[in-house]
């Protein structure tokens, strides 16, 4: 059985918040990991996670985690109320599964504030008003060109939007919502 | 902006699409003469009509395959490749070749 190791990779984004009518905060050090195969899903079932029940959604899980559906075969687990740490994943799963890296592959930013939906729409074609699309949604999309992953959830108490792009893009990333959210702070 | 629907995603801008080349039948991999296999990977057919193409939407690396017509530029549908191909192919090299 072969282990690999998900090193830290420390957040270009130092982990800052950008306080304001909308607020975006650096979730990137914070713990994720991924699974993907055909038996990825019965692999999380057996660890006793809950699973959306159809791609594109994400539902909180055990541990104040959740977990994301990005295709019948791909998921992600988030938990952003713990520091990422040295993650070790081997093959040795029961079913057709692998780790999914997404720890530091990607960068995690976090939108918060009652316009969030307002400010995307500069950047991003899918509509994301929240009567489009609804907690819980994912949008495997571009924003501001660059490939992303948005999905809509609560994250204590507040209704967010979680923002995942490459983790070579991240400074871009924040430096294009900074820009957008000038004209409603 | 052109709309293309992708099978796993929905409606999405066409930008964020990328194409991958004809669907075509594989001939068989172990006896193909070199001169056919070339012309498998290099050729493709110039019809004007209805094609069948693979088509990758980009954010979410997923492979489908469209039916366009080449003139028009229509697209009348797609769907995941699962529904073309069913099976698996392994190339296993023959005894000898390395």
């Amino acid at each position: 059985m072969s282990v690999h190791l998900d090193h830290i990779f420390e957040s270009p984004l130092r982990g800052l918040s950008h306080e304001g009518d909308i607020s975006i905060h650096d979730l990137t050090n914070r713990h994720r990991w991924g699974l993907r195969g055909q038996g990825a899903a019965e692999a999380l079932r057996i660890q006793g996670w809950d699973l959306p029940e159809q791609p594109n959604r994400l539902v909180a899980s055990i541990n104040q985690s959740f977990v994301m559906a990005l295709s019948q075969r791909e998921f992600w687990v988030l938990d952003p109320h713990n520091d990422a740490a040295d993650l070790a994943m081997g093959n040795d799963f029961t079913t057709d599964a692998y780790p999914l890296f997404c720890q530091s592959s990607h960068a995690w930013l976090v939108l918060k504030g009652s316009e969030t939906s307002a400010l995307m729409a500069k950047l991003c074609s899918v509509d994301l008003r929240p009567d489009a699309f609804n907690l819980g949604d994912v949008a495997q999309t571009q924003m501001a060109l660059i490939n992303c992953i948005v999905v809509r959830h609560d994250l204590a108490g507040d209704d967010v939007f979680s923002i995942f792009v490459d983790q070579s893009y991240a400074e871009y990333a924040l430096e294009a919502l900074l820009d957008a959210r000038q004209e409603f702070l | 902006m052109k709309i293309m629907t992708c099978p796993l995603n929905g409606p999405r801008n066409i930008s964020e699409f990328v194409y991958g080349g004809q669907v075509k039948a594989m001939p068989d991999h172990q006896n193909v003469s070199d001169t056919d296999w070339a012309h498998h990977v290099f050729y493709e057919k110039n019809d004007v009509g209805i094609v069948l193409e693979w088509w990758m939407h980009s954010p979410s690396s997923f492979w489908f395959i469209a039916e366009r017509h080449n003139a028009t530029d229509e697209i009348i549908r797609t769907y995941p490749a699962d529904q073309l191909f069913k099976q698996r192919v392994d190339f296993v090299a023959n005894e000898g070749e390395s």
